[in-house]
Order: C-alpha cells, then structure tokens, then sequence
C-alpha cells in the first residue's frame, strides 16, 4: 500500500466508524438506505476513487477503488459501492461520466431494438430499489449494447439476500435516449461477471478480516470459569485456525487486486474460490466463539457473517470458479501442471 | 490485520526465473525414469543426487564464496528448493545440512568451523541430522535431558535423541543438549554441539515408519567427548540459536508441496476425459496450493530482508500441513475403481507418510500456540 492508499484507508476508517454504525446497517435492512453516508462517500470522492476525473471519478488509480470497496465491507456498508465502480468503469469507457446517485449494474435478459426500445427482466440487482440509474447489457440486433437508464423506468419487485441486503427483481419496458446506449464487445458480459467475482472477492476478505478481529476481541473480553475464554486452549486453537484462512484470504485478495485491471481470470477465480472456501470455516469458528450472543441479530456479528454468506453465491460461487480453473490446468496436462503454476 | 500477521505480495525476481529453467534442465537430465517421484522431502534420498546437486552449486547457494557458496539470495535458492520437491527428487540426505545446519554455523560458528564444513556440505559430501527431540522431550523441547558435562578440552555427552531422520547415512548431527541443569528459566543452559556419528561411543538403532523405511532413528550417546571446538555459538545460548532457525525451517515450500505428486497423477487419471466434479476438485487442490505457495514465498522475501515472521512461518506449516493431509484423502475419492498402478502406488505412499506431516517440525498444536501468541490470546 502506497502513501495515498494509506491515507485513503485511513480517512475512510475514520468516515466508516461514525457513520456506518450497527445501527445504519440494521435500518438499511428495516427499509432506510443509508442516504447520509453514501452522499458523505460521494463528497468526499470515495465511491468514484480509479474513475477517471473526466467521467467523473476523483482520479487516481484503480486500486484506489479496490481498496475502498475492501475496507467498506469490513464495516458491512449498506450502500452499492461493487455495483456503482462498474458501472461507473463501463461508463467511462464510453466516455460517460457517472451520476452522484447510486448507480447498479443489472444482469439479465434484456433484449433492445433498431429503434432504441428496451425490455427484459433481471434477478438479484444489488440496492435498484434506492438507485438514480441501472446500468445493463441488451442483446440489439447488431451486437450487444450498454445501456443507461432511469431506475424509475424499471417495474422492481423488492426481495432480499441472506444478508438482509436489497437484490431486487427488476423489469422494463422503455425507450433508452440515444445518448444512453453504446455498442459494447460480445465478452463484456463476461467481464461484468469477472469484475464482480473480483469485487465479491475482495469484500469478503475484508469482512472476514473483521470477524477475525471481532472474535478474538469477544474472546478476551468473555470470561467463563473465571477466566477469559481466550485463555483456553480449545479457543486458541479455533482462534489459530480462523486466522490461518484469513490469512491465506489477505494473500489471494492481493491477487485478485493485482489481476483486477488486466482481466486475469485466472487469478480471480482462484481468488473468488478460495477465499469463497474459506466462508464455512470461519462463520463456523466465529459463532462457536461468540456463543449465543453472536446467534441474535443484535450482535453485529451477523452483519458481516450473513453477508459472507451471501457474496460467496454471487457472480459464481466456489464449485463453479473451481471449475474454471481446474479445467484450465487440466488441459495444460499432469507433465505441465507445476509449470503453469509457477508461470501464474 | 493483527499486529505480526502480515502477508504482502512478493515477485520472485528474474533471477531466480532463470534459475528455475536450469533447475528444470538438470532434473530432467539426472532423475532415474524407473523410480516413483516423491515430492515428501523426507521420503527419498541418494547421496550420488545431492551430489551432483552440489556439484551445480545447489546446495548452500546462498553462502558466501569463501566457504563454497555462491552468494546467490535467498529467493533464488526458494526456486530450487520448489523445483527439486515439485519434481519429486531424492533430497533427503543434504535437506537438512542446506536448510538448517550450514545457516547456523554461518550465524554462530567459529570461522574454523565454517571452513571445515561448509565447504564440504556444499560439494554434497557432508550430511546432518538435527538431534532436537528426545523419548521424553517432544513438543516440550525445554524439558530435554541429554546433558554434556565439561571435561577437559571438551564436553562429556549422555543421553539420546530420537525421531532422528537419516542419523545412520549422515556424518553429523547439530544436538541440542543440556550444559547447565535445568534452572527456573527452562530455556537457559542449553548448547548445540556437533556430534560426529561415527565416534564408537555413539548408538544408532534404526525405528520402522508406517510404510517400512528405517529412515528415522533413536541415536544414543554413552561418554561421547565432544571438542571445544565442535559447539556451536554461546553455551548455555542453545535455546535462542534453535529458535532462530525456525523461520526457515517452517515457512518453506516443503511444508505444503509433500502431497504434491499425488495431484500430479490425479491429473493424469483425469486429463483424458474429466468429470465435472474432477475438475471442480482439481481447480480447489490448485487454488489452495496456489496461495500457500504465495504465502511462503512472501516470508521468504521477508526472511532475505532479514526479518524474522515466526507467527507467519508457523501459519504457513500449520496450513500447509493441514492441506498436505486433506489432499490424499480427497483426491482417493473422486477417481474410479480402475486407476493406473503408479497413481495408487503415490497416493498409498503419501498416506503412510502423511501422519507425519503434521508431527515434524512443530506439531499442528504446537504451532497453533504460536499462532494464538501472534494474535495476543497468550
């Protein structure tokens, strides 16, 4: 990390800590976005960090955004920051600037005609419901094209993920402006997915890192037998565990961020099986510690655990990257197996 | 993260690329068709391999020239340590001297004792044992009772050390004893002196392993004299100097890669025409494998910093050992009945040799003490 990342971090720790308390995230899931700290995020030019200054990012570099998105998710931010930098880094390839408002990524079946109308369906948007635009591909009769259009054109039916966050079933049936659509390549869907993988990747190796440190402080704190339970060996041992994986998370996490701007499959699949792999493990030791406690949705626990849950199954979950990249080193042959490894 | 857990990304340099490609040459020249690659680093040894290893100067690669050394940093010889285990080359016998003896006599020997080993393990000639546990002492090193008592010129050695791997075709082995009885401090007043194996007052009963090797041995001394000039740094520092070679004992590919051959063939049942679920296995085994190798090699470019990550070290053993174990057993699995003699040979021999992975070297509790230490628990 640079000294720009650090102070990135830093400010970002500070802005997290008073405004994304347990409480913020716990009205997002009764109904209430959490307007004040996504527009406190935009001000100071957190959720456009790596787009560039004239499509209406803050600048700097793409790892920037990464790193943002990672550290929000350690703090369970109920705001689309994933959704809102593809879009925005669809955008700009375009030449588009991005709205302040949130702005979602939509994928589905979406089909566009000659003369610009737009209709189809999408499944598990992220936060539509509290969103300015939907970013989408639509299959048009020459090519795929991205489109951008007005969330208030979208019929959306309200529906919720394991972790209590918006992932709503969308449609349309609408004419997109001229200036709102651009034709794209046949891969970018692809690549809509590979971002996301990546993203998802990251966030849960940020708010795994969090339950890391959340469970190894409850442990010091809780005594039992009169004594903290951090002092028992059974504990250490799980505690040993649980920072083993997280561990491991960290290191493909700086993976994933390395291959992030170049595409690298390769590396976020492994990135996005591993750390998704890591999931059960860790929940598992973080509740056994926490006890009952950690069981109530009073305990902020289960902000990062439900989400855990719920990113390891988005943009493709672990048997499905696992997949990918056995097949990829399986056609490379058992001789080359260690050869393409190390040429990774 | 916590404070000592820290794990940033490392490229290994050109380099040692280039390195590699020679490593690979020579392998390709020197290892016998006939025999079964083992990727266990304590699962085959030829004294004639490690030989010829030195003679390419792969052996203490990165000492210094005067002592036989090449210079070359640690990283560098990182990639011939990976390529020789990945391969599956017999690299029992100098694994030990390379790793772990010579380091230490480059940290705390006399110059007289630099000269007269380094050179010759080096060259592939010299061979060490560690004498660390004893039939009492296990996890609980500071509990040793193998004591030298000072003489004249020298020191009077009593007791034994066993689990001592390959102590009957070694020349040398760097024994931890103790110098001073045992005192409220456990740690003080221990020594490492260098035993000769071949002096007449030194025993070596061999011990049969799950899958038959005597590679191991319980080793006994009975009035063994020690010269002055065979202890290594400090007596009575003995405890501080084994816990200094930890770092490079535990952080290396060889605490993650002994399982390794059986993916190899795994993927050579399957490469023809893979089941989903084959594939699904195969690209976990990779993804795990993939970033412990990554772990490791981020230590190692902290230990060529000179810093000294122990908790990161004992992370990675327990990890790596942890995968070690799950490998075999999955992989039995998830192939059909009719699997080729050569892939049921590795995996039957990975799973007698695998119960020891989790033992040598700090077992997996041991190193999850050290783990819970690193996050303040302890």
């Amino acid at each position: 990390m640079n000294e720009q990342q650090q102070l990135i971090i830093e400010t970002l720790n500070r802005l997290l800590t008073d405004l994304c308390t347990p409480e913020v995230v716990d009205r997002s899931e009764s109904g209430t976005f959490a307007e004040n700290l996504w527009q406190i995020l935009t001000e100071t030019g957190l959720t456009a960090a790596g787009i560039g200054v004239e499509a209406g990012g803050s600048g700097g570099d793409l790892e920037d955004s990464l790193l943002v998105i990672r550290e929000a998710a350690r703090f369970a931010a109920p705001v689309p920051l994933a959704e809102h930098f593809i879009a925005g880094l669809l955008l700009s390839e375009q030449g588009q600037s991005i709205e302040s408002g949130p702005v979602t990524i939509a994928s589905g079946k979406f089909i566009i005609s000659d003369g610009l109308s737009l209709s189809g369906t999408a499944d598990d948007v992220a936060f539509a419901r509290w969103c300015a635009q939907v970013v989408l591909v639509a299959q048009g009769s020459d090519g795929l094209k991205l489109c951008r259009v007005p969330a208030s054109d979208f019929d959306i039916v309200q529906k919720n993920s394991v972790a209590g966050e918006p992932r709503d079933s969308i449609s349309v049936n609408t004419k997109v402006a001229a200036e709102s659509a651009f034709s794209v390549d046949s891969q970018t869907p692809e690549r809509i997915k590979l971002m996301g993988a990546a993203l998802r990747a990251l966030m849960m190796s940020g708010a795994l890192e969090s339950v890391l440190e959340m469970t190894v402080q409850y442990s010091l704190e809780r005594s039992q037998f009169g004594r903290p339970i951090s002092k028992f060996q059974a504990i250490q041992q799980q505690l040993a565990i649980l920072a083993g994986e997280v561990a491991a998370c960290q290191m493909a996490s700086h993976s994933v961020v390395e291959a992030f701007s170049t595409f690298g499959e390769l590396d976020i699949a492994i990135g996005k099986a591993r750390i998704g792999e890591a999931v059960s493990i860790c929940t598992d030791i973080a509740h056994q510690v926490h006890g009952a406690m950690g069981y109530t949705l009073e305990h902020s626990l289960n902000h990062r655990t439900r989400r855990l849950w719920s990113w390891r199954e988005e943009y493709g979950n672990e048997r499905e990257w696992q997949k990918i990249v056995g097949r990829h080193f399986c056609a490379q042959g058992a001789d080359k197996l260690w050869g393409s490894m190390t040429a990774l | 993260m916590f404070q000592g857990l820290k794990f940033e990304p490392f490229k290994l340099p050109d380099e040692a690329e280039l390195i590699r490609q020679e490593v690979r040459e020579f392998l390709a020249r020197e290892l016998d068709p006939g025999t079964l690659p083992n990727s266990d680093f304590n699962a085959g040894e030829s004294a004639e391999f490690s030989r010829k290893l030195g003679a390419q100067g792969w052996i203490g690669m990165t000492w210094p020239k005067e002592y036989g050394g090449l210079g070359k940093s640690f990283l560098e010889r990182y990639v011939v340590t990976e390529e020789l285990l990945a391969a599956g080359a017999p690299v029992g016998c100098h694994w030990i001297a390379d790793r772990q003896s010579g380091p230490l006599m480059l940290k705390f020997g006399t110059e007289e004792q630099k000269q007269r080993f380094l050179p010759k393990i080096v060259s592939g000639d010299f061979f060490f044992s560690i004498g660390m546990s004893e039939p009492d002492s296990g996890s609980d090193l500071a509990s040793i009772r193998t004591s030298a008592k000072k003489t004249d010129g020298g020191w009077l050695l009593n007791g034994s050390k066993i689990w001592t791997s390959y102590a009957h075709t070694n020349q040398y082995m760097v024994t931890l004893v103790r110098t001073e009885p045992p005192s409220e401090n456990r740690h003080a007043g221990m020594s490492q002196l260098v035993v000769d194996l071949s002096d007449k007052n030194v025993t070596v009963t061999g011990i049969r392993n799950l899958s038959g090797e005597e590679d191991f041995n319980q080793v006994f001394f009975d009035d063994v004299f020690i010269p002055d000039d065979m202890l290594i740094g400090t007596p009575g520092n003995g405890w501080e100097q084994v816990m200094s070679e930890l770092g490079y004992e535990r952080s290396g590919p060889e605490r993650f890669l002994s399982a390794f051959r059986v993916i190899v063939e795994f993927a050579r049942e399957i490469e023809s025409n893979p089941s989903d679920e084959q594939l699904v296995l195969l690209g976990k085994l990779v993804s795990h494998l993939v970033t412990l190798r990554r772990m490791s090699i981020s230590v190692a470019g902290m230990l060529g910093e000179g810093k000294l990550p122990l908790t990161e070290a004992a992370l990675i053993k327990d990890l790596g050992n942890s995968y070690e174990r799950m490998v075999p057993e999955i992989v039995r699995l998830s192939v059909s009945g009719d699997c080729s003699r050569r892939f049921v040979d590795t995996l039957n021999e990975c799973i007698l040799h695998a119960p020891s992975f989790t033992l040598r070297g700090g077992t997996r509790e041991v190193l999850k003490g050290v783990i819970a230490r690193g996050l303040g628990l302890r």
